[in-house]
């Protein structure tokens, strides 16, 4: 199997200060790996740094996406090689509206593929199908990004983003959390539908939950800015019981 | 310490005596009075405070002439128009051109005329010419009603209406030339009427657009207003707005400042009868050396009005935006319901705002609010549109758009609302280099 992702040695510091000392992570096609692990111990920090956000500077390391370094790329173009984040806090887009925007992000990635833009038609009939698919309000999609919405229509929002845009890589913080029981069994569906052998995910949570919708491959374990264990979908189920004591009492002895 | 810079303005007096003294006596007599007030006011000096701000440099640092004979051809306008059906009054350099206006067909109630025509052949002239805006407290009042050459006056008979927007358009063909246009509406109770006041700018040179606006509603009266600047890189402009609403009356007023090296945009409006509301929007794009000031005064009268200002500006480079709001509350105006909005959004760190929020409250049981912020781009934003595949090119006109289109959308005059979308639009492809 080739590798979709791979993270070597990987630091990154924000303002100066290093959070993430040193990750090593390869995702293959296809794959599902969960990152779990305690409050501010960089999983965000890390999701960041692949969707290449400016304030998280790399000191060392590497990122490849298909075996290529994307650490010389600009977000945009990161995003339009297949890298797509969904955000833990989705930000307000206030005066912007959803489908405008999308519209907008769906032709720089069709150009930047040599393919035609959509046409109004052809990018509406999407937008239905893909509402559909994660059951999105069609009322939210032609109001501002994200204004007013509730936190879990954020998070929809997000995923329903991802559907329209059709990464290579989705990177999922905390999808699930502040999502509605109904509400996550259909963003994980959204997810599951896109599952395929040439498209991998890294989804953060805190919660087993999600991983009962959409199984993992892996479940890595963060702590500190270091993976401190990795294992199979079983690892989730034993930290729910466990906690993050029992692994920490074992740090280092992956 | 003025004497100098009147002096211009004064040789330029002197220079108008001839086409005065054909003018009927009420209007010299206006035209000598005005004159002399400016004299004693003198210019604006950095000292005073509504000018702290704003240096009159631009004003003062040129010998202005008045405008002689210009032509202007329809295609030289056409970028100007919207397009809309409606009446149109074309004023070149402060002078009708009744060969690109089109004033037929009014229906019965409405009179759209030049003031020049007005003062030839009405008698009644007076009651309408020079009775609003007070030309003896304010210089640049004082110098347009000593020198303006013509104008329009509109009237609106009590239940008047007109379907489509009528449009005054004063177009400056440079060559250093002083015009000071002057326009009056007169809205008789109930009528309504929406208007579109552009300031384009056409030609080569300096020149100087002295404008003076009054707008007087009567009872129940709605007026419908977007003024729209569009002067050339050269062109300096000077306006005031005077407004007088009367009871349940309702004026729209967005003013649009696109073009122009430097502008000084000052509204006064006055909440004169119960009810009456006025909302005033603004929206400044500034770039280059730029310097657009905006001067607010909303005078609450009379109980239970309501008046709104929400005014935005957009700064990049070296250019500069002023923004000052005042409201009023007299004494016994209960029930006042006012609010001012001024937001800012700097897009490099030569870019300048300055904001003056001022309330002055003189009665109980009223509601007033005002808010200021000035700022960039919304970094998490901007990275959010990049991570979805954005340039920083179209992301930053995305966020930039988004900011000016709250007063855009709301353009009281629907019939032009997308095409000044489309303005303001190509305005930013420019700004951000897309
Ligand atoms: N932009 C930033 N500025 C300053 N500190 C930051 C920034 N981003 C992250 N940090 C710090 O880095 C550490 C890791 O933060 P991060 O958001 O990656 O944690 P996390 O694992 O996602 O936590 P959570 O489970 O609470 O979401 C925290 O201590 C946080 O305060
Ligand atoms: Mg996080």
């Amino acid at each position: 199997m080739s590798k979709l992702l791979e993270i070597k040695d990987l630091h990154v510091a924000v303002n100066g200060t290093e959070i993430v000392h040193g990750i090593s992570l390869a995702v293959n096609a296809g794959e599902v790996h969960a990152i779990m692990g305690t409050n501010g111990s960089g999983k965000s920090t890390l999701t960041k740094a692949i969707a290449g956000h400016p304030d998280y500077q790399i000191t060392s390391g590497d990122i490849l996406l298909h075996g290529k370094s994307i650490l010389k790329l600009e977000p945009e173009e990161r995003a339009r090689e297949g890298v797509f984040l969904a955000f833990q806090y989705p930000v307000e887009v206030p005066g912007v509206s959803n489908l405008y925007f999308l519209r907008t992000a769906l032709n720089a990635m069709r150009k930047h593929r040599g393919q035609p833009e959509a046409s109004g038609a052809e990018f509406l009939a999407l937008v239905k199908e893909k509402a559909k698919l994660v059951e999105m309000d069609q009322a939210l999609l032609n109001r501002s990004v994200n204004e007013g919405f509730s936190g879990g229509e954020k998070k929809r929002n997000e995923i329903f983003q991802m559907t329209v845009l059709e990464p290579v890589l989705g990177l999922l913080d905390e999808s699930d959390s502040g999502l509605d029981i109904d509400a996550l069994r259909i963003v994980a569906q959204g997810v599951n539908a896109m599952r395929s052998p040439s498209r991998s995910f890294v989804l953060v949570t805190h919660y087993q939950r999600l991983l009962d919708h959409i199984q993992p491959d892996y479940v890595h374990v963060l702590m500190d800015g270091r993976i401190v264990k990795s294992g199979r979908k079983e690892l989730a189920l034993e930290l729910e019981q466990k906690g993050y004591a029992w692994i920490e009492q074992g740090a280092g002895s992956r | 310490m003025t004497a100098t810079e009147l002096a211009g303005f004064a040789g330029l007096y002197e220079a108008s005596a001839a086409a005065r003294a054909t003018e009927p006596r009420w209007l010299r007599e206006l035209r000598d009075g005005a004159f002399s007030s400016l004299n004693e006011l003198g210019l604006p000096t950095a000292r005073d405070e509504d000018w702290r701000f704003t240096p009159l440099k631009p004003v003062t640092s040129q010998a202005w002439v008045l405008p002689g004979k210009a032509d202007v051809s329809s295609a030289e306008i056409a970028p100007f128009l919207f397009g809309v059906a409606g009446p149109l009054l074309v004023l070149v350099d402060g002078r009708f051109e009744p060969r690109l206006s089109r004033l037929g067909g009014l229906p019965a109630g409405v009179r759209v005329e030049p003031l020049s025509a007005v003062i030839a052949g009405d008698p009644a002239a007076h009651e309408h010419v020079g009775r609003y805006a007070d030309h003896h407290s304010r210089a640049f009042l004082a110098l347009n009603a000593a020198l303006f050459a013509d104008g329009a006056l509109v009237r609106l008979e009590p239940g008047a209406r007109l379907a489509e927007p009528l449009h005054v358009l004063h177009v400056s063909t440079g060559g250093g030339a002083l015009c000071c246009p002057r326009l009056t509406i007169e809205l008789g109770e109930q009528a309504e009427l929406s208007l579109l006041e552009s300031y384009a700018g056409v030609g080569a040179g300096a020149r100087l657009v002295n404008a003076v606006t009054e707008q007087v509603l009567a009872r129940g009266a709605q007026l419908r207003h977007i003024r729209l600047l569009r002067e050339t890189e050269q062109g300096v402009f000077l306006g005031w707005q005077e407004v007088r609403i009367e009871r349940d009356a309702m004026l729209a007023s967005h003013s649009l400042a696109l073009g122009a090296h430097f502008a000084r945009a000052e509204t006064s409006a006055m909440l004169r009868g119960e009810g009456a509301s006025c909302d005033l929007k603004g929206l400044v794009l500034a770039r280059g050396r730029q310097h657009m000031d905006h001067q607010l005064l909303v005078d609450h009268v009379r109980p239970r009005c309501t008046s709104r200002q929400l005014y935005r500006s957009v700064v990049d480079e070296r250019a500069r935006s002023v923004f000052a709001g005042r409201i009023v509350v007299r004494p016994g105006a209960i029930g006042t319901d006012a609010s001012q909005q001024n937001n800012n959004l700097l897009l490099s760190d030569d870019a300048r705002v300055d904001t003056k929020p001022q309330l002055e409250i003189y009665a109980d049981d009223v509601k007033c609010s005002h808010g200021a912020t000035s700022g960039r781009l919304d970094p998490a934003a901007l990275f959010f549109l990049r991570s979805r595949g954005l340039d920083v090119p179209s992301a930053r006109s995305l966020l930039t758009y988004a900011f000016a289109n709250d007063v855009v959308e709301s353009a009281p005059v629907p019939q032009v609302r997308a095409a000044l979308e489309q303005l303001v639009r190509a305005h930013f492809a420019g700004v951000l280099g897309e």
